[in-house]
């Protein structure tokens, strides 16, 4: 129970501790919550869920393989941004901490939850702290941008609201398992406006083309910590909604319907996402455009599952946290030392920053899945299953493979790479070194034994399809 | 058992060199980290003679499964055969050679540990790539050295002056691979579903269900020679290694010549239990080798920068290998591999000494009798001009009249073909030979007296190459040489190999041989004596671009290929890429938005609000308002229903 409610008491906390101690203090509590989680760890079984019950009809949580995974990724996360943003004036801030451990406890709860409507009411917590955090910090000049990021979100979450709604008065069921074994086909065609009403919530915060309008102006006029919680951590919730909730809860009807117009729309953000990238001048919105591209296609495989096809998907979910956070690690760093991103003016920063320069050809290539780092099996996995399923599909998620090459290398090339046109850039500070290493490390260990993810998240989704088929062969 | 060790030692030497380099090179004196490499490459060259020693047959050695799931089972496993070995010794061989020249040409440079982490890296990356015994091993080997080629063609890119073209060349040699890299991973997807397996001797022990030239096949040899156009630099794939040279000369003999663009020829001998049964990807092959043996000899005839003359010389002779897979004739073409692997090697070496005399000098018109300043570079630089002309009797003569031999048997007009392609070579090769080497010095007499030969390290690989550019044509003699250890190779490569059945050279008759060896040494001879009179003689020297009319401005500018690709590929994707980056995603998609949500806000009345920035915070509670209204009442609902 302490690994759900610690980030919400640190969250409470953080407002009485004295200003001066803010920053440490978030370090800790994060540090903290991460290690009492890497703690829990060593008595877990995948195979074996264990149930948290707080003794509420809504309140029950489950640990199993897939959401102990979400949970330490996010308590990973979220340590690896305070850590990263040590140094900037924005950690001392008690209101930031306090909305970013709040937002802890959101995803938390998102990924543990083992209730539908707890989980509705734990997304839309997790709002809260980062519409404080954009609002406070962002750089916003009008406010259009962030009322876009939010209209689109309320809609999302609005149509999400509708089915949950809806699927409770059908069924009186909240319990995940009790709804997966639940056969929902029966109720015919209103099935797939239900996992519509989901489909749309999800698209939006992955976000999916062409509901994707709010992300780059978002993105790039975040500050780097709530851009680095948006893609790193908050999209995440919508892929861990569709593995967790919608696929289980509409296998049948509603997803023979509903997979090939999102296989469709991520193949056209794979390849909408990587051509925008490759014209763009500002470091953060390429690599917004780069994360749309590289979301597009674990949607899209997504659509496609086997219980292989999910691991793999949760593998290129913990790859693309690194990715996303390291990427804008290295953004931020820039525009904090020099005061702006613009690809064109920058140059040469390699050599008067060799660490910096080593770190980020590291995290580039990570993004680039070159062999031995995380991404390379994912990537390799989730395009076969595209190209398995129809061989264009298949040749347009492989277009990632050139395209992001090209915008990936010039971003690196044209902000290190050259003659140089700056003559002090401040290296790497401790804690920024210890962000870049720590990422690199992971991702060259998963990249290595990708096995140690995939094999902690099958028995999840064996058991899930074992829920699935009894529940249609129930139908049947 | 005991080869598994050894092969474990051998894959792990370079590996121990990297990671030491890589973490503490830094810190260790500069001979420390050169020895350190050089000796791990050259560890690895004792293991694999160890592995050569003892081959017999294919041996397979699994270290652990990498994915284990119904239909994907990969494995980290590695065979061992009669190819692979050869290929080691290969890349392993050269590869202590060229890491010994390193250590000399690289002596002033910065980044010293760096290169030597980044050459073991490599030579790891490919050692993965030729020991594997599956497609999923090798395309790790496969992506790794295209990332090393990368990391080392753009070595330089803090140079002042040709910073920005040295990263940019590493990133064209990237993107272009991973075009080819994409018919890797197709070819990789169909034979799982075909196959589902990716060893190679699983999928040629199924072959036998498989009608020749059925679609299934044609489409995975295509895919795969598509990856091989990229790495081994075919059209359309090839207009990245000329740009390759801005990497260290090093880098260019070993990688970019020696052993990675010869990937793709081990890629198709590897896979020609699938090529032979794909007559149309055969055709496909042969005429595509043959396009780019014409193509790059012509672009070569023209060219000033030493590096892009060999350069282009790379990719003509790669595609003579080529030509050679297409007529079926698997041996011959790894034959030619090893002679190439000499003596390129050789050149571009003595290449790297001349540079490295002239203090970073590459234009041949600024150099000229250099003969008696760098006597040793001069002399081996000789030999492997030489070799590379076909001059009778040595290693290349022997491994080109085999490829003329099959083309002669294939028809006439492949031959002749064949035969322009041959006289090219010659030409471009003396005509640098002589501009380099003698007539006068051209350039100012302070550079002559700073030119001086290169030390030991360097000129003692110059030697040992020159040697083998000399005798390996012993290889694979022909038969009316010698009766009874005549094609040698043919015998070792095709000796007790599964999932490997090399086709045997056809056997001319001995007039039919001995006509085509007199042909071919003719045109040697020939052109020797010609380019001689012509740059020595008389004293020609070559012309400033601009002068240049006709074919030689075609030669000079590449035939114009890289514009045509700007034009046709580029600027179109870059123009649609703006297009929808500009108007269709901000000005269509996101302005509608904006449109959207106004119109909505204001039948809300919330305009003024909107504008004077209240409306965040309005925004704000409107949202918590409504969260804790619904869940006041879901609450309400789930606890007490």
């Amino acid at each position: 129970m302490e690994l759900i409610l610690l980030p919400l008491i640190f969250s409470v906390l953080a407002f009485v501790i004295p200003a001066a101690y803010t920053r440490l203090f978030g370090l800790v509590a994060t540090g903290l919550t991460l290690l009492v989680s890497l703690f829990h760890l060593l008595g877990f079984h995948a195979t074996h869920p264990e149930q948290l019950d707080l003794g509420l009809k809504i309140g029950t949580f489950q640990l199993d393989g897939l959401s102990i995974l979400m949970l330490l990724l996010t308590n990973a996360i979220v340590f690896l941004i305070l850590l990263a943003n040590y140094a900037r004036s924005i950690s001392g801030e008690k209101l930031f901490t306090a909305m970013t451990l709040l937002m802890q406890f959101g995803l938390v709860g998102v990924f543990t939850t083992n209730d539908l409507i707890g989980f509705y009411i734990f997304w839309e917590l997790t709002l809260i702290p980062i519409f404080f955090i954009l609002y406070w910090y962002g750089n916003f000049d009008n406010k259009r941008s962030l009322m876009q990021f939010f209209l689109y979100t309320l809609f999302g979450s609005l149509a999400m609201l509708v089915s949950v709604v809806a699927i409770f008065l059908l069924t009186k069921e909240s319990n995940w398992e009790a709804l997966v074994s639940a056969d929902l086909s029966s109720i015919g065609s209103a099935s797939i406006w239900l996992m519509g009403g989901f489909l749309l919530a999800f698209a939006v915060k992955i976000p999916l083309f062409p509901f994707h309008t709010w992300q780059a102006e978002t993105y790039t006029k975040a500050p780097v910590a709530g851009t680095m919680l948006l893609s790193a951590l908050m999209l995440k919730m919508a892929l861990f909604g569709m593995l967790k909730w919608m696929i289980p809860l509409f296998d049948g009807m509603a997803l023979d319907f509903w997979r090939w117009p999102v296989v469709v729309l991520g193949c056209i953000g794979i390849v909408y996402g990587a051509l925008i990238a490759l014209k763009q001048n500002d470091l953060k919105t390429l690599f917004a455009y780069a994360s749309l591209s590289h979301l597009g296609l674990i949607a899209a495989a997504l659509m496609i599952g086997s219980t292989f096809i999910y691991s793999s998907v949760m593998l290129q979910v913990v790859n693309h946290s690194i990715v996303a956070l390291g990427l804008f690690l290295a953004a931020g760093i820039i525009e904090q030392r020099l005061g702006h991103r613009n690809l064109d003016q920058l140059g040469g920063i390699a050599k008067v920053a060799p660490r910096f320069g080593f770190w980020f050809a590291v995290l580039t290539f990570v993004g680039l899945s070159v062999p031995f780092t995380a991404g390379f099996i994912g990537e390799f996995v989730l395009i076969k299953s595209l190209f398995d399923v129809h061989n264009l599909t298949g040749v347009i998620a492989a277009s990632t493979l050139v395209l992001g090459a090209v915008y990936m290398l010039r971003a690196y090339q044209n902000s290190m790479f050259g003659p140089s046109t700056v003559t002090s850039f401040q290296d790497l500070h401790w804690n920024e070194l210890l962000v870049f290493a720590i990422l690199g490390i992971a991702a060259i260990y998963f990249g290595l034994s990708p096995k140690c993810i995939l094999d902690f998240v099958s028995p999840t989704f064996d058991h899930m399809q074992q829920l699935m088929n009894s529940s249609a062969n129930a139908a049947l | 058992m005991a080869n598994d060790l050894i092969l474990l030692l051998l894959l792990s030497l370079p590996l121990i060199g990297f990671s030491i380099n890589g973490l503490l090179g830094k810190q260790l004196p500069k001979i420390v980290v050169g020895t350190l490499a050089t000796a791990s490459v050259f560890g690895a060259f004792l293991c694999a003679l160890v592995l050569f020693n003892n081959n017999h047959g294919t041996h397979l050695v699994t270290l652990f499964p990498v994915l284990d799931v119904a239909g994907m089972q990969l494995n980290a496993s590695f065979q061992l055969d009669s190819l692979s070995i050869w290929m080691t010794l290969i890349i392993t061989g050269i590869g202590s050679l060229i890491h010994l020249f390193s250590m000399g040409y690289m002596s002033h440079d910065e980044g010293y540990y760096k290169f030597f982490t980044y050459l073991n890296l490599f030579v790891f990356s490919m050692l993965l790539l030729v020991l594997g015994s599956n497609y999923f091993v090798l395309f790790f080997g496969w992506e790794g050295v295209g990332m090393c080629s990368y990391l080392l063609i753009g070595f330089h890119y803090n140079d002042a002056q040709k910073g920005i073209a040295n990263s940019l060349a590493a990133r064209k040699a990237f993107v272009m691979n991973r075009i080819g890299d994409v018919g890797l991973l197709f070819a990789l997807f169909m034979l799982l579903g075909h196959f589902g397996t990716l060893e190679y001797t699983k999928i040629a022990a199924q072959l036998g269900n498989n009608a020749t030239g059925s679609v299934a096949i044609t489409a995975i040899t295509l895919c795969l020679f598509l990856a091989a156009t990229g790495k081994s630099a075919q059209i359309p794939l090839f207009t990245w290694l000329p740009d390759a040279m801005a990497g260290p000369t090093p880098v260019s003999a070993l990688i970019h010549a020696a052993t990675m663009v010869t990937a793709g020829i081990y890629l198709t001998v590897r896979s020609n239990f699938l090529f032979q049964l794909a007559p149309t990807t055969n055709e496909i092959i042969l005429w595509i080798g043959i396009a780019t043996t014409l193509v790059a000899a012509f672009m070569a005839m023209r060219q000033n920068d030493i590096k892009k003359v060999l350069a282009y010389s790379t990719v003509s002779q790669l595609g003579l290998m080529f030509v050679a897979l297409g007529l079926g004739a698997y041996t011959v073409a790894l034959f030619h591999v090893t002679t190439h692997a000499f003596f390129k090697a050789l050149l571009f070496l003595g290449s790297g000494s001349v540079i490295h005399g002239m203090h970073e000098e590459q234009d041949i018109r600024k150099m000229g009798g250099l003969s008696k300043l760098m006597p040793i570079t001069h002399l081996t630089f000789l030999i492997g001009t030489l070799a590379i002309a076909g001059f009778p009797f040595l290693s290349g003569f022997y491994s080109k009249d085999e490829i003329l031999a099959h083309a002669f048997q294939h028809g006439m007009l492949v031959y002749s073909l064949l035969m322009i392609a041959v006289t090219m070579t010659a030409i471009y090769m003396f005509r640098l030979y002589f501009l380099t080497f003698h007539g006068k010095f051209r350039s100012t007499d302070e550079a002559k007296a700073h030119v001086h030969e290169s030390g030991l390290s360097m000129t003692l690989p110059l030697m040992v190459l020159a040697v083998l550019s000399i005798f390996g044509g012993a290889l694979n003699l022909p038969g009316i040489f010698l009766h009874k250890s005549a094609h040698w190779f043919d015998h070792y490569l095709t000796y007790g190999t599964k999932g490997l059945s090399l086709v045997k050279a056809e056997h001319l008759s001995a007039t039919n041989s001995i006509a085509l060896m007199c042909a071919a040494s003719a045109i040697a001879l020939g052109v020797l004596a010609w380019a001689y009179q012509t740059y020595v003689k008389k004293g020609n020297t070559a012309h400033s671009d601009e002068t240049l009319q006709g074919w030689e401005k075609l030669s000079n500018a590449k035939l114009y290929w890289d514009e045509a690709y700007a034009r046709l590929f580029v600027e179109p994707t870059s123009k649609v890429a703006g297009f929808i980056g500009t108007v269709l995603d901000v000005q269509i998609l996101r302005n509608g938005v904006y449109a959207l949500a106004d119109s909505l806000l204001s039948s809300a009345s919330l305009t003024k609000k909107w504008q004077n920035g209240y409306v965040g915070s309005y925004l704000f509670w409107m949202v918590i308002g409504m969260i804790a209204f619904i869940s006041y009442y879901i609450l309400k609902f789930a606890l007490w229903n």
